[in-house]
């Protein structure tokens, strides 16, 4: 894969094109370790990956955005010499303060005035203040892996991936119940769950992610379902050859195919030189 | 050191003479030309029945740079959830021979993050030549934080996509549907794709936080110069904006004034808008009577098909 001809000047790779962001970034320079370091491109993009760290030790999903958001965890999966070991440290606090709106103090007790039982167990929200939802949830407990003084908070994380699965086994952005009504999973975030959920025992989701893998049509989807359920020991070949539209879905796709996975045996994330 | 009593009573009045000079005036608002135009199939007849329609309302769009603003959610091949992509070539269609300099289509959809996937499923790559070309992805374009001006929801400032900021004119181009949480969702909840997923994640749950109405009126607000197009060939009724089931109306209703458009597709919907709360936020409740807007075309009596809604909002039902 060419990466340095997609590569801004800045040393970041946009969603697609324009104007570099920190999750394309991150996740090209993720696919570059598992399938090989273009030096000229890595470099670069590290750099500019290290300039986005915010104050608070988050980071920001892009220059002009001030607050730190979910794209932290995402930058914590990388090698810790790619940001920096105390720089990965303080990702890492500043990941520890995030949770979902919905579980704070305040909402329970307005729950609990309401005659709502439901239980809160703390994901992570996209953005700071809002609630939680699958997608940084799911990363937020990879980046955790390894880290067994945040074992408790991993916990939680996956308690609540299983408390937003859908009834058909699946996953979708974190919607699973509306209104009485039940919601539909989607391929990609269903792979992206059952990548944090890799010790658990899930058939049901295991056939759902194979169920939705027979039928997907995306890059993304594809990608996701196939490392989701390679962490569980399933082995698939991509049922299609889709096109690969945007940065991500190349970085993914790379991913998908490396045998060498960080996403899905995080334990092979070991030092790299570029 | 504690106030005295006069000095409590004084900081009072003061309070009291002050909160009234600032409570709101009952607020007057021009009367607006709506336009209902029966357009019973998708099929050629669009693109003539859309050129009317961006002429009779938009006369001067010769040089400027315009935003086509659809509504893409998921796509079910079972379903009627996006607008169908034949109306929005014919919107850019039109806009193109009227003269405008630029027109780009861009969506942000709100559950979903392979907007191009989602686009090529929903048919817009099969309808609209060089879709890809002429689309921006509003979840992953370049932004800049705008402050919120008098701000009705709890949101003091949104970062919004560069594409959308730097348009002349905001066409909005939604699926006429129910919607479980705002009670219709229309040409003025349809601006909430143009919130950044990568910025505030999928779905923009910020804006949830904020008061879903309020979040809708501020967005409203922060786009001074908008027209509206509703899709409502075929509509949604019951649990939309996705789970609903496909309604025929057979109308495109379009306006400038957009909370004119999205009164008089609720009332073509046979729901009472002033009881949904984004508008009675928007426009004061005196100013969603049908006296309030000039209908042209169809009258609403003509195309007025009853949509199926849920339990929550079945008192929202008649006009």
């Amino acid at each position: 894969m060419d990466w340095k001809s997609q590569q801004n000047t800045d040393g970041g790779w946009a969603y697609s094109r324009g104007c570099s962001w920190t999750e394309p970034t991150a996740l090209v320079l993720l696919a570059q370790t598992a399938t090989g370091i273009d030096r000229t491109a890595f470099a670069p993009g590290a750099q500019f990956l290290r300039s986005l760290q915010g104050a608070d030790g988050g980071w920001k999903p892009q220059a002009n955005v001030a607050e730190s958001t979910w794209v932290t965890a995402l930058v914590a999966l990388l090698p810790a010499e790619t940001i920096g070991l105390t720089q990965r440290r303080r990702a890492l606090d500043w990941l520890k303060g995030q949770t979902g709106r919905e579980s704070g103090w305040r909402y329970r007790l307005t729950q609990r005035l309401n005659g709502n039982k439901e239980e809160f167990p703390e994901g992570w929200p996209w953005f700071p203040g809002a609630a939680a939802w699958v997608i940084p949830t799911s990363f937020s407990i990879l980046a955790f892996a390894g880290e067994p003084d945040l074992s408790s908070r991993v916990a939680e994380g996956r308690r609540f991936l299983l408390g937003h699965m859908c009834a058909d086994g699946g996953w979708n952005h974190g919607s699973n119940r509306a209104l009485g009504r039940d919601g539909d999973s989607y391929p990609e975030t269903t792979g992206i769950a059952l990548l944090a959920l890799r010790e658990a025992q899930l058939d049901r989701s295991l056939d759902r992610a194979k169920k939705h893998l027979d039928t997907c049509r995306t890059a993304e989807g594809i990608a996701w379902l196939r490392m989701g359920l390679a962490a569980h020991g399933i082995k698939t070949e991509a049922p299609i050859a889709p096109p690969c539209r945007t940065t991500m879905d190349q970085a993914l796709w790379a991913l998908s195919n490396a045998p060498r996975n960080p996403l899905v045996t995080p334990a092979i994330l070991s030092p790299v030189s570029y | 050191m504690n106030p005295t009593r006069r000095q409590a009573l004084t900081t009072l009045t003061a309070g009291a003479a002050l909160s009234a000079c600032s409570r709101p005036q009952p607020q007057h608002f021009p009367i607006t030309n709506v336009s209902i135009v029966k357009s019973p199939a998708y099929n050629m007849d669009v693109y003539d029945t859309i050129l009317r329609l961006v002429s009779q309302h938009q006369p001067n769009i010769r040089g400027k740079r315009i935003v086509l603003k659809p509504n893409l959610v998921e796509f079910d091949a079972h379903t009627a959830i996006n607008t169908h992509p034949l109306v929005v070539h014919a919107t850019y269609e039109a806009f193109r021979k009227l003269g405008a300099a630029s027109v780009r289509i861009a969506e942000g959809p709100g559950h979903r993050r392979g907007t191009l996937d989602l686009a090529d499923a929903a048919g817009y790559f099969s309808t609209v030549p060089k879709f890809e070309d002429n689309f921006t992805d509003l979840n992953t374009d370049s932004v800049a934080k705008r402050v919120i001006q008098r701000p009705e929801s709890k949101l003091e400032s949104l970062y919004l996509p560069h594409t959308v900021l730097g348009c002349d004119l905001l066409v909005t181009l939604p699926k006429m549907k129910t919607h479980h949480w705002a009670g219709a969702t229309l040409a003025m909840k349809n601006l909430f794709g143009l919130v950044p997923g990568a910025v505030y994640g999928w779905p923009k749950n910020v804006l949830h936080w904020a008061g879903i109405p309020e979040s809708i009126v501020d967005l409203h607000h922060l786009f001074p110069n908008q027209f509206a197009i509703v899709d409502g060939i075929v509509g949604m009724e019951g649990n939309g904006p996705i789970q609903g089931t496909p309604k025929s109306v057979g109308v495109l209703v379009a306006g400038n004034d957009v909370a004119a458009v999205d009164a008089t597709c609720c009332r073509i919907m046979d729901i009472d808008p002033k009881k949904i709360d984004y508008l009675r936020i928007a426009r004061r409740e005196d100013n969603l009577g049908e006296s309030a807007f000039r209908q042209i075309g169809e009258p609403i009596a003509a195309v007025r098909t009853s949509f199926d809604l849920m339990d929550v909002w079945r008192s929202a039902r008649g006009v």
